[in-house]
This record gives structure tokens, C-alpha cells and sequence, in this order.
């Protein structure tokens, strides 16, 4: 794995930027009556990146004036795009604007690509120029494009939430100020998948098994990727989802990450239980954006009487 | 917030059930299964050997598969079919088969790899046609799990006496129906189990994938009476007095997804005189999940390797 950052890292994102800019939104929206309540409207968003590709969103705004604080909840490593994650409250939806991204790939946005899970994290990776995901850090920054032309959002409390790519969201567009994020697969990825069996990780296995003379070149080409790379740009106040003490991604493995990042750092090593994993996570953005005296939102089995 | 162990849900098994889904066996019955298995070399590696499968289950709907095996040449292996949660991508169970199991996980209808027919996405598949049983989601996604066994069976490495399922949450769900219509399993674990209450579920919980019910009747208020029709066919629990199987059971107290009252209802009808719940104090929808894997593979070795 090389744990130097590419001497062009910062001339190949700024191309990837640029390139961007040149795409316009051209977001197209509908209203998903079914899904809207009376606290708050759903929209169905389609927007373009590049490739020209289209992607596409599901954008919720509560009833009401705003400005609204955002989540944007970035892209998954998996097919299905949810509205708001399964098991959050949908009451969520009353307090902040949610918009949930489907990059390349995944349902609602595989047409003419439809990806494969496991399968997309080493699409096209045996080159730099036709790895797949350059699009897919494209698509979740132009999510946040799209999020800024929205007129009730408040600038001031945008959370990028979800895997590897809120860091990179973070790292790589101004629009964020708080991320949650659990790394999975993209710190020194070869390295940490020579230590697993399970997927995501796995899939990079895979790949070295059938292509084992590939390996100095797909280190390289994470390399652009590896959150370790991207740490010092991080400005926005981060919570850092570990795993469990002795785990893949645990506290002290993820150290390269958090102590050079450069906004305030919380690294919250999992509890094993996604309740309390869960209610640490609400606690904490509700704490950050709303002051400590607000109630966080959490479902029905998590409130306290 | 305290869970009522002793909550009983609404649901009311119809009295024509086993006719229904005798009708719905009768029919998955008449169509070839018609098998491809081809060996996946990307995924297979020294200890295990991966397949992509493919069958034909109601409807002639194409229904795909991972298969994995262990690299260990024996005959007569232990075998469990592994179902599916709901939003998540039906994993490539090496796992299973490190551990020496052949071991198929299904992709029903309208999941990754199995939707060029049948796609109502997501949210989406748990209201897809809820006002007509005959023509409701479940009912070919229901069989599309059960017709795993048939590919099982038809597995010359596969002892057809030793075939387990299991899954969590929608899997927990279909691993109670499928142990209910399918008697060649021989144990089954159920955790978090989703579609069983249905209607108190959508009471308990204001999370997705049950909201999508809630959504679906607040735009349509005329139709609940065809919507609590409807899922009365497919709720886990009015399945569950058929199942005889050893069984164990696990809930997370705190799962904010598949409440858990409606898994106490569930495992109180199960009509296995061996099970076993598991209760995990503390626990959301992951149930406990690192320390019940444990207890999961004790369980399986007992029954299906013993």
C-alpha cells in the first residue's frame, strides 16, 4: 500500500472539480406525494454530473419557512436508496432538510450503469482514468451542488453523514460543516483488506487474487481516495464512528485520520449495538447544531420515559 | 421505554390460509425449476467456491443466488439457505462455508440481480398491490425464498436430512415462513424478525420499512380494510404454528425497526415445542448480533452437523 500521497493528488482533484463546474445541475424535481407528510414534503430529484451521468435524490423539506438545517446522507456502498436510513425516525423529517443521494450505479440512477455489490468498488480500477469511483466522488459533491441552490437550507449546519465518502465530502467541497461518518473501505484499504475476509473489503481480495501483478497500481490509484490523504483538509466538526477496541477500523488504527484532521474530532469506538451506537450519534448533531438543551429525535424504542 | 413481553398482536389467521397457499405451492410446483450454476472465479478462492445460480420460481420470474461451497471434497454436506433483509444486497456467504456448510443466499424478486421482471423498488415492495393477495408482492417474493430448498435439493453435495435457514429481519421473517411451508428444514434461526405484526408494527414504530404502510394508507384511508385483508396471508405469525423445526429466536429490545412486541407475539405462536428466544437488553435491530453469532453456530452445529 503507499502511504505517500501522489505528488499530482491536488492537481488530479482540482481537475475533477473543474470538471464538474462545467456540468450544470440541471435538476429536474417532483413531488412524491405518498411519501410527503404534514410536517413534511418529499421530492424526487434528478440531477446531472459528469460523464454527463444522472443521478438522483430523494430531497425532504419540513413544513415551514426556514432556514432548515441539512443532512445530506452521501452515497452507499449498496443498491437501495432510502429515504432517510432505515430505522431513523421518520420525524427526522420535521427538524432538518434530509437529502439522500443515489450515485452511479445504485437503483434510481443505474441507467445505462447499473453497478454490482460487491462489484463497484473495483469497477474499472486498473486505471486511474476508468475507476469508477472518480464518479462517484463527483456525484457526491454535486449532491451538495444541488443542496446550496435550495433557498430554505441553512448554510450554517450542513452535515454530510453516512461511509467513507461524508469524509471526502468534507475534504473536498466548502459546503460542509459537520460530518458523521464510519469509515469502512476507503483507509488504507489494501492493507486493512489483507486483515479481513468480509465484504466490502473482501472485493479488493478478490481483485488481488485473479490480478496479483496489479497490486503497486491499484495501491496507487487508492491513494487518491485514502481518507488518510484527505484528513488534513477536513475543516468541518467531525464524529468519527469507530469500530469496537481491536476492530478493522478501530480508534487507534483510524489515528492517521483523526489527529490530522482539522476540524474538532470526536472518534466514538461502537458500543456493538446499534441502539447505542445510534442514540450516540443523535445525541451528538443534536448537541452540535440545536446546543445541549434539545432533544434529540430517535424512534420510538429509544426514547426513555 | 418498557416492552410488554406479553403483547399479543391483532392478526387473525384466515380460515382459508393453507388452501391459499396450498394453491401457491401447487402452482410453484408445476414450473421447472430449470438451474444454472455458473462457478464465480473472482469470488471463489483456496477455501471456498462461489457460485452465481439461477431458477424459476411463480410467475417464471428468473430468481438468482450465491452458492458457495467449501473447497473440502465431502459428501452429504450440511446446507442453509440464507434470506434476505430487506434494503440490504443478499451477501456472498463464504462465511457459511468456511464453517463447512453449502450454502445458498437468495436474491427474491425485485432484489439486486433478480429485478429485469419484477422491480417495485424501495421504499415500494412492501405495498406493491397490498389490496389483492393473489397479485401482492409477498406472495412471489414469499415463494421465491421457499424454491431455494428445491434448488438445495437438487445439489448432489447437499445431505437433503440436514438443510437449515436462516436470517435476520426481513430474513427473520422469511426464515419463519419458509420453516413453515418447507419440512425439510431442519432448524432455523430467526432474528429481528420483520413481517410478522404488520399491523400493530406500523402502530409501534414511525421508522421505515413499515412507514411505507403508513404512507400507503394515509393516501388511501378507504383501503385498509383490503390492506389488513391482504397481510393477514403474510404475516410471519399466522405461518407460525406450522413450523416444527428446532428454532431459536432473537430480539434487540431497542429495535427501532421490527418492534419488539411483535417478535414476543410471533415467538409465543410458534408451534415448535424446541425453541428458544434470545432477548438482548440494550440492543437495536442488530439484536445482539455479536454476541448471538456464537450462539447461532452452536445451534446449527448441533442440528444439522451433529
Amino acid at each position: 500500500m503507499s502511504d505517500n500521497r501522489p505528488l499530482d493528488f491536488g492537481q488530479f482533484w482540482y481537475s475533477l472539480g473543474k470538471e464538474l463546474s462545467e456540468v450544470p445541475i440541471a435538476a429536474e424535481t417532483e413531488t412524491l406525494t405518498m411519501r410527503s407528510t404534514d410536517f413534511a414534503d418529499l421530492y424526487g430529484i434528478h440531477i446531472s454530473s459528469i460523464g454527463p451521468y444522472t443521478i438522483y435524490g430523494y430531497l425532504s423539506i419540513p413544513k415551514g419557512d426556514g432556514p432548515f438545517p441539512v443532512i445530506y446522507y452521501v452515497p452507499k456502498n449498496a443498491s437501495v436508496l432510502e429515504i432517510i436510513p432505515q430505522g431513523t425516525s421518520n420525524q427526522i423529517r420535521s427538524r432538518y432538510i434530509t437529502f439522500s443521494l443515489a450515485c452511479r450505479g445504485m437503483r434510481t440512477a443505474d441507467s445505462p450503469y447499473a453497478a454490482m455489490y460487491p462489484g463497484q468498488l473495483t469497477e474499472g480500477i486498473e486505471s486511474l482514468s476508468s475507476y469508477i469511483y472518480r464518479g462517484v466522488v463527483a456525484d457526491t459533491l454535486r449532491g451538495l451542488d444541488f443542496l446550496l441552490t435550495c433557498p430554505t437550507i441553512d448554510k450554517s449546519s450542513i452535515v454530510a453523514w453516512g461511509n467513507d465518502n461524508a469524509l471526502l465530502a468534507g475534504a473536498l467541497h466548502g459546503a460542509v460543516t459537520h460530518i458523521v461518518s464510519t469509515p469502512s473501505f476507503l483507509y488504507d484499504t489494501i492493507n486493512q483488506a489483507s486483515r479481513t475476509s468480509s465484504y466490502p473489503l473482501e472485493e479488493f481480495n478478490d481483485y488481488l487474487r485473479h490480478n496479483p501483478e496489479g497490486k503497486g497500481q491499484i495501491s496507487e490509484i487508492l491513494s487518491y481516495y485514502d481518507l488518510r490523504f484527505h484528513s488534513s483538509a477536513i475543516t468541518a466538526e467531525s464524529l468519527i464512528m469507530a469500530d469496537y477496541d481491536g476492530g478493522l477500523f478501530d480508534k487507534k488504527t483510524l489515528r492517521n485520520l483523526t489527529e490530522n484532521m482539522n476540524g474538532a474530532v470526536t472518534v466514538h469506538p461502537s458500543e456493538r449495538s446499534s441502539y447505542k451506537d445510534g442514540m450516540f450519534c443523535e445525541k451528538w448533531i443534536t448537541d452540535k447544531l440545536f446546543g445541549k438543551d434539545a432533544t434529540p429525535i430517535v424512534p420510538n424504542h429509544w426514547k426513555v420515559e | 421505554m418498557g416492552v410488554d413481553r406479553d403483547y399479543r398482536c391483532q392478526v387473525i389467521k384466515p380460515e382459508d390460509f393453507n388452501e391459499f397457499w396450498g394453491l401457491v405451492l401447487d402452482e410453484l410446483s408445476s414450473i421447472e425449476l430449470n438451474v444454472k450454476c455458473e462457478k464465480d472465479e473472482l469470488r471463489s478462492d483456496s477455501k471456498v467456491t462461489v457460485y452465481q445460480i439461477f431458477y424459476d420460481s411463480l410467475d417464471h420470474v428468473r430468481i438468482s443466488g450465491w452458492y458457495s461451497v467449501p473447497n473440502t471434497p465431502v459428501n452429504g454436506l450440511p446446507a442453509i439457505l440464507l434470506v434476505p433483509g430487506y434494503q440490504s444486497d443478499p451477501p456472498i456467504p463464504k462465511d457459511w462455508s468456511a464453517k463447512g456448510y453449502a450454502c445458498l443466499s437468495v436474491n427474491p424478486r425485485g432484489k439486486v440481480r433478480s429485478r429485469s421482471q419484477f422491480d417495485p423498488g424501495y421504499p415500494g415492495l412492501l405495498t406493491h398491490r397490498i389490496v389483492d393477495k393473489n397479485t401482492y408482492s409477498y406472495r412471489g417474493f414469499y415463494a421465491d425464498a421457499w424454491r431455494g430448498i428445491d434448488f438445495l435439493l437438487s445439489r448432489g453435495e447437499v445431505d437433503s436430512e440436514r438443510i437449515g435457514v436462516a436470517g435476520s429481519s426481513q430474513g427473520g421473517g422469511l426464515a419463519i415462513t419458509t420453516s413453515a411451508m418447507r419440512k425439510e428444514i431442519k432448524a432455523a434461526s430467526a432474528g429481528a424478525p420483520y413481517l410478522c405484526g404488520f399491523m400493530d408494527a406500523i402502530e409501534l414504530t414511525d421508522t421505515y420499512p413499515y412507514q411505507e404502510i403508513n404512507d400507503y394508507l394515509r393516501t388511501y384511508p378507504d383501503r385498509l380494510e383490503k390492506v389488513e385483508g391482504t397481510l393477514a396471508y403474510f404475516d410471519g405469525i399466522s405461518f407460525a404454528d406450522q413450523i416444527n423445526c428446532p428454532i431459536i429466536m432473537n430480539l434487540g429490545l431497542q429495535d427501532n425497526v421490527c418492534p419488539p412486541e411483535t417478535g414476543y407475539a410471533l415467538f409465543e405462536t410458534i408451534g415448535s415445542k424446541d425453541k428458544k428466544l434470545f432477548e438482548y437488553e440494550g440492543h437495536g435491530h442488530e439484536a445482539g448480533r455479536y454476541v448471538h453469532s456464537g450462539i447461532m453456530d452452536q445451534f446449527f452445529d448441533k442440528h444439522l452437523k451433529g
